[in-house]
């Protein structure tokens, strides 16, 4: 399992990061990703965006993929865009291990 | 005087002309050699003088002698075999014990039991040393060496009175050869320091109270301009400091007595001094650093001299003001958009910082030099510019000049500017007249670089009538500005561009009038972020779409630039149509979010708040439909707001989307509030605005009207942000206009 950790921003800026972390070969070779949301004080709807691209790429690859539950700035713009309902959402990665 | 009776008659005489004698040189090898000669023939055969040196060993050597050959041969074994101070050598001995030594009668064994070899012992022996006497050299208490006389062969033998009488001699060629060795002494440290003085890369001179300059070194010539030390040691007091014009750091000149050097002489204690000196004959410019020290007169106490050493921080000191200048310069060129006010700034920023008048010109479209920036550090010179540019303003095909550095795009400079060269350059007498006024001494022109490399202006700095000088050092700093400045310009006109097309573009994606309501109010209110340089991605819309029902949307498309306008317009028009073509709200959105998943490169998303208007029997029925956007405020007559409406999924990122409808009524009284998160999310992160603080404002909405109402929390964004939004803000209202609208 690799744990992506977010902090600081996810916007338009900030997105081509959690791009290219994406294709890192870790990333690229683990059996499940979680993008850990913890951490990150803020979001926008780029951001959302990054983080659907990153669940297309999971998929393709057949990973599993997760993100841990965010704080409320994040909930919130999950919830409002009602993308929450399209992504695993988990309180910790360990939560994610078989 | 007891001596002289001891001594005799003879002995006085030789005393009295030892007197004579010593008392003429201060060179310790003639002093020796006098003595040694003053005792031969008359109380003599031989004489030796051995002195010690400070390492103890007994190296110097004079002998006096009859027999020359004799004197030869000694002084040439006592230089081969030196005497050991140890030994039993009477002149070693009586160097030890500083007491004389009479040895009256000498026996060839006596000779080879203190010979400094087989060498020595057969000269003594040969030439039959008979008899010695022998007395310290002393002066200030200490033994300096040794006088031995000698008797060969027949002579008489030496007695006690020979003996005083050789003492007497000795205390006073002690004295002599005491101060011929101080002599030397002092002459070597002269010699030394004088040395070091002249080796030494730092200017010195040396200036007595009067200000003249009784001594100067090599680099200090060479730091003052002239070919030799000589030339300002033979000056006439001030002389010197006249060949320079002396700034401090601000630029106030100096008088002589502001020096270090002066001011010790007044009796003050100054600091090292930082002075700009400029080279009046050459206009070179040079920083120094100057310190100066006393020389006291040990007896009087009194400065007799001042020692100046100068130290040259021109390279140094000239980087420090190149960067300070070229980071004030940039901070300038960055600070505004407008590139005629920020050029205006810099050309007084170079003038009097590294010129004295500096002139920035720029090609237009249609290929003329346009004067933007001038500025002298004059006022009067400042308006013969002027004129000069109203005149005779450089033209494109000048040979020489702006125009030659438009052409070629290189940086020129124009040194040691010659009355020739200007009456080759003058249109006509007039002009010529005119530049001569000007005074300029230098001149360096640089292109303004822009990003094609082509020069797209100049930088024109100059120096005159003043005494400073624009040489080669100062060309690389000019060139920095000129590319920091075709930086500054070329952004400026793509801003200036970009702005007009952005405004032109915002125009087209928002509607130019609202539709009418009947019975209803309707307001809009758009910013865009920043100085209205980029098309935003937030939009609004109001349709009339069917008889008596309207569409009103607020949306927010991601991202900023030409693509989020395309897709604003997209959203827009999908919109507008899916509306005529009579679908509900949720599948107007549905229709959209297609559309968006259908855009060729894909990742287009777009939050809209749709909301329908439907008039029916003097009620208001609303129908609410969002996707990924915040919902509308409902705000009640006493300024109680609350949402409307359910979340639906963001448009254009996954498949499928989840649209809720939520039908309301909208009374009289109530406003419904259409915002984009432009507004609450200004003042992040520190301060946001937040939902809270939006539904804090619309407690106002009682007491204002329709548009006070968006202008005010408009304010409120634009405030939270600083003054300067950072993301667009669309907002739509509605309410039901009660009978006249007087009370609103």
């Amino acid at each position: 399992m690799v744990v992506v950790r977010l902090d600081g921003e996810l916007d338009l800026a900030s997105a081509p990061l959690l791009e290219s972390e994406m294709e890192r070969p870790e990333v690229g070779a683990a059996a499940r990703v979680v993008l850990d949301l913890r951490e990150l004080q803020f979001i926008d709807s780029t951001g959302l965006r990054t983080i659907f691209t990153a669940q297309a790429r999971s998929r393709e690859r057949e990973q599993e993929f997760a993100v841990t539950r965010g704080p409320e700035q994040v909930q919130r713009l999950l919830s409002i865009t009602r993308l929450a309902e399209h992504l695993r959402i988990v309180d910790s990665p360990e939560q994610m291990l078989p | 005087m007891s001596v002289g009776r001891e001594v005799g008659s003879s002995g006085m005489d030789l005393l009295v002309e030892a007197g004579a004698v010593l008392a003429t040189s201060l060179d310790l090898p003639t002093t020796m050699s006098q003595v040694a000669r003053l005792t031969v023939p008359r109380l003599a055969d031989l004489c030796v003088i051995d002195l010690q040196a400070q390492d103890g060993s007994i190296t110097e050597v004079a002998v006096a002698a009859g027999d020359q050959q004799l004197a030869r041969d000694l002084e040439s074994l006592r230089r081969r075999f030196p005497i050991d101070p140890g030994g039993e050598h009477p002149a070693a001995r009586v160097i030890r014990s500083g007491a004389p030594l009479l040895l009256a009668e000498m026996s060839s064994s006596l000779l080879r039991s203190f010979a400094q070899g087989s060498e020595h012992a057969r000269l003594m022996i040969e030439h039959d040393y008979h008899s010695a006497a022998v007395a310290p050299l002393q002066a200030r208490g200490r033994t300096l060496g040794a006088l031995s006389v000698l008797r060969l062969a027949d002579g008489m033998p030496y007695g006690e009175a020979d003996l005083a009488l050789l003492s007497e001699l000795a205390r006073r060629a002690g004295l002599a050869i005491d101060n011929a060795r101080l002599f030397s002494d002092l002459r070597g440290a002269e010699q030394r320091l004088e040395a070091v003085l002249v080796n030494l890369a730092e200017a010195i001179t040396m200036e007595d109270e009067s200000g003249r300059t009784v001594f100067a070194n090599q680099a200090a010539a060479d730091l003052l301009g002239v070919s030799a030390p000589e030339v300002l040691t033979g000056a006439e007091p001030g002389a010197t400091s006249g060949r320079f014009l002396t700034l401090d750091e601000e630029g106030t000149e100096l008088a002589p007595q502001d020096m270090p050097g002066r001011r010790l002489f007044a009796g003050e204690h100054p600091e090292p001094m930082l002075v700009r000196g400029i080279v009046r004959a050459t206009g070179e410019e040079r920083w120094l650093v100057v310190r100066s020290s006393p020389v006291v007169d040990s007896a009087t106490k009194r400065i007799t001299h001042v020692v100046n050493v100068f130290e040259n921080i021109t390279v140094v000191k000239r980087a420090e003001l190149a960067e300070s200048f070229m980071a004030e310069a940039s901070r300038v060129l960055a600070s505004s958009m407008d590139y005629t006010a920020t050029l205006a700034r810099v050309a007084r920023l170079a003038a009097p910082q590294i010129a004295d008048w500096c002139a920035i010109d720029v090609l237009t479209d249609d290929d003329e030099i346009e004067r933007v920036a001038v500025h002298h550090t004059d006022p009067d010179k400042l308006a013969l510019l002027e004129r000069l540019d109203r005149e005779y303003r450089p033209r494109t095909d000048d040979p020489v000049g702006i125009a030659e550095v438009l052409r070629s795009g290189k940086p020129r400079l124009y040194a040691d500017i010659k009355p020739d060269a200007l009456a080759d350059y003058a249109r006509d007498d007039r002009h010529l007249e005119l530049l001569r006024e000007l005074g300029t001494t230098a001149v360096i022109v640089v292109p303004i670089v822009g990003a094609t490399r082509a020069a797209i202006g100049t930088i024109t700095l100059a120096s005159g009538p003043t005494p400073r000088r624009l040489t080669r050092a100062d060309l690389g700093l000019a060139v920095r500005l000129g590319r920091r400045a075709g930086t500054a310009v070329e952004r400026a006109r793509i801003y200036t561009e970009r702005s007009r097309i952005a405004h032109i573009l915002q125009r087209s994606l928002l509607p130019e009038s609202l539709p009418e309501i009947p019975g209803m109010q309707v307001r809009a209110l758009y910013s865009a972020a920043g100085e209205l340089n980029e098309v935003g991605g937030d939009f609004y819309d109001v349709l009339d779409y069917d008889a008596d029902r309207w569409m009103l949307v607020v949306g927010d498309v991601v991202g900023k630039g030409p693509r989020a306008a395309g897709v604003t317009a997209l959203a827009r028009h999908t919109l507008r149509a899916a509306a005529i073509s009579g679908r509900s709200p949720s599948a107007m959105l549905e229709t959209l979010h297609q559309a968006l998943r259908r855009q060729p490169r894909g990742g287009d998303l777009c939050t809209v708040c749709l909301v329908t208007v439907r008039l029916s029997a003097g009620r208001t029925h609303l129908n609410v439909a969002l996707a990924g956007h915040e919902p509308p405020l409902l705000i009640e007559p006493d300024g109680e707001a609350r949402q409307l409406g359910r979340p639906g999924t963001l448009l254009g990122v996954i498949d499928p989307i989840k649209i809720a409808e939520t039908a309301a009524e909208l009374h009289a009284g109530q406003t419904l509030l259409m915002f984009t998160d432009g507004v609450t999310e200004a003042g992040r992160p520190d301060d946001a605005l937040g939902s809270n603080g939006l539904r804090e404002l619309c407690r106002e909405a009682p007491s204002l009207s329709l548009q006070g109402l968006l202008e005010r929390i408009e304010r409120a964004a634009v405030e939270r942000s600083g003054g300067y939004l950072h993301d667009d803000i669309a907002l739509l209202a509605l309410c039901v206009s009660v009978q006249p609208t007087a009370e609103r």
